[in-house]
């Protein structure tokens, strides 16, 4: 299925890998705590344009394994590599100037700025990012990368508004368009949906449907619904370790993964 | 397509200019009276509020980390007191006293105190980073209070005053209102100068790791070099402001490196509002002129810290934002 999309997207438009191989891919990623292994020799794979969940229990390890692909944990083991290049226990900064953004669990935006000047921060961390002579609304090429990411979740309308005032379910797209602004190669997005009303879901939906066309994503969501829409292939993780992989089809036929949820 | 983001941007401009013309208006208005000050007021108040207006460029250097890099910085008094010294070693090595070289030596001194603190203290976070850098200036305090051949430890420097001199054009000595319009122009171009490194693109990142610096680093910024940046702008502001009292009082004395001017700086910040550069201004003026009228009312022996102390409890409970504090989002448009 997937191999057949991505023939019909046309050649692969990054120069460094061909489309065949994975944009993100794990290799016995592992974190202890102590004597608790969070993740334990996860080997994982997301092709270019995918769309991939990561489900599981709570205490599966989903927030885990994505602090340690945006740097905010160093794994206790195994490798990284992003595009073709080892990151393991590059530091969140880095790890952004690769080229993978994430939004967070808990809203974590710039509550008394706009939501313009919430996008334009991130906008630019590629460029002009020490410049101190300049006014920071200077730079048309910002500009319209901020005044992009701000359209493409919908939050144009409201670009003069503190962030602070919007209601939650636009503070959430918010964090989405703040990753984007950065302009990533995958986007890691850690349960879009909490919190929010059905209506805001399903624009939040609508939002990362829209977005998933030229992007990889990567999503740790509790909403199921939400997963099996959205996403191309689902990854189950428990106790720290793949449970089971496959397509949303597949994997709610699981017997294994029927097991994991209804005990839980 | 491209023209809904245009008509979104419109109202945005219009608003603007409306508030760039208010700002400068207001900001000619102080300047003015800034400048009109010495010709009206006796030469001692005359003399203070130059006083004061280097106190203002020494908490608003400060406000640069505590205000929009939300980190607080104890080590003002290092910063101040190496410029002092610094601009001390020009106007007594190099004879006749040169006005120039006196700043330049100032801000060289501050700068190597301001790189010392910044290297080491900005690798740890909130208090210990105020710690840190309180550490070290009690380190430069210590160093200036003994190294007494050089510094001349508790006694300090005294000097003469350079002229105001640009080479082939003029060569005047200073008084009492052309030290007052020599200091107002200085710090007048430190507030702009702030001003608008604040407004830039680094200053919005220094802003963005205020509000939160896990998030800022998320966004591919490296939080550390930056806060050195900040720490290292900020100390040549400060050390900018000790050459100026240097050549205004005409002497360097320990006192100016010990903690206690390091605390006094965060207090103007405070009373004046953090985050708006000009606060700490009238936070500075606030604080001196209030120590100032308690001791003409009631005597230089007077414990004038005790109701001083009052005034900030109050002022914190009822004023939490600090007298400029109000403004804030105006002032930084």
């Amino acid at each position: 299925m997937r191999a057949e999309a991505l023939l019909d997207g046309g050649s692969p438009v990054d120069g460094g890998g061909a489309a065949s191989t994975p944009l993100l891919k794990t290799e016995m990623l592992t974190v202890r705590f102590g004597g608790l292994a969070a993740l334990s020799e996860v080997n994982f794979q997301v092709a270019r344009e995918e769309v991939r969940a990561v489900i599981g229990p709570n205490g599966a390890g989903k927030s885990t394994f994505f602090n340690c692909l945006t740097g905010v944990l160093r794994p206790s083991g195994g490798r990284i590599i992003f595009n073709g290049e080892d990151i393991t226990g590059l530091r969140s900064n880095l790890i952004s100037q690769k080229g993978i953004a994430r939004s967070y669990q808990i809203t974590n935006i710039l509550p008394n700025a706009t939501a313009l000047e919430n996008v334009r921060i991130a906008a630019q961390s590629r460029r002009h990012a020490w410049n101190m002579v300049s006014h920071h609304s200077a730079f048309a090429d910002i500009n319209a990368r901020a005044e992009a990411a701000l359209q493409s979740v919908g939050l144009l309308g409201k670009a003069g508004e503190l962030a602070a005032n919007l209601s939650h379910g636009e503070q959430r797209n918010l964090e989405i368009g703040i990753a984007l602004a950065t302009e990533p190669k995958l986007l890691c997005l850690d349960e879009p949906t909490a919190g929010m009303s059905a209506a805001e879901t399903n624009e939040t939906k609508e939002l990362i449907r829209r977005i998933a066309k030229d992007l990889t994503i990567l999503i740790v969501e509790h909403d199921m619904e939400v997963v099996m829409e959205l996403c191309d292939r689902i990854t189950v993780l428990h106790y720290g370790q793949i449970l089971a992989e496959g397509t949303p089809e597949e994997i709610q036929a699981n017997p294994k993964v029927l097991e994991v949820y209804l005990k839980t | 397509m491209t023209s809904a983001p245009l008509d979104k941007g419109l109202p945005l401009k219009r608003s603007r200019l409306s508030h760039t013309a208010t700002y400068w208006l207001v900001f000619g208005a102080v300047l003015a009276l800034l400048v009109a000050a010495p010709l009206v007021l006796p030469v001692f108040w005359s003399g203070f509020l130059t006083e004061i207006l280097i106190w203002g460029l020494l908490a608003m250097s400060s406000d640069l980390l505590i205000g929009y890099t939300g980190i607080v910085s104890f080590g003002h008094s290092a910063f101040f007191g190496l410029g002092m010294y610094g601009a001390a070693a020009a106007l007594l090595l190099v004879s006749p006293p040169n006005l120039w070289l006196a700043i330049v030596f100032g801000l060289v001194g501050a700068a190597g105190a301001a790189l010392c603190v910044a290297y080491f203290s900005t690798r740890i976070r909130d208090i210990y980073f105020a710690i840190a850098t309180l550490i070290f200036a009690q380190i430069f305090y210590v160093i200036i209070f003994t190294w007494t051949s050089v510094t001349g430890g508790e006694n300090g420097l005294i000097f003469d005053q350079p002229h105001f001199a640009i080479p082939f054009i003029v060569n005047v000595p200073f008084h009492t209102a052309t030290m007052h319009w020599f200091v107002l122009a200085v710090v007048t171009a430190s507030y702009l100068t702030l001003r608008r490194i604040t407004q830039s693109p680094f200053g919005m990142v220094l802003q963005s790791i205020r509000e939160n610096e896990a998030r800022t680093r998320a966004i591919g910024y490296p939080v550390e070099r930056y806060k050195i940046v900040s720490v290292m702008i900020s100390g040549l502001f400060a050390g900018l402001a000790g050459a100026l009292y240097a050549i205004q009082k005409e002497f360097a004395a320990p006192d100016f490196v010990y903690f206690l001017t390091s605390g006094e700086t965060v207090i103007y910040n405070l009373i004046g509002g953090v985050g708006t550069l000009v606060g700490p201004i009238v936070g500075a003026g606030f604080f001196q002129l209030l120590r100032q009228f308690m001791a003409q009312w009631f005597g230089d022996q007077f414990p004038y810290l005790i109701p001083l102390g009052l005034v900030f409890i109050a002022m914190i409970i009822f004023l939490p934002q600090g007298l400029l504090g109000f403004a804030r989002r105006w002032l930084n448009k």
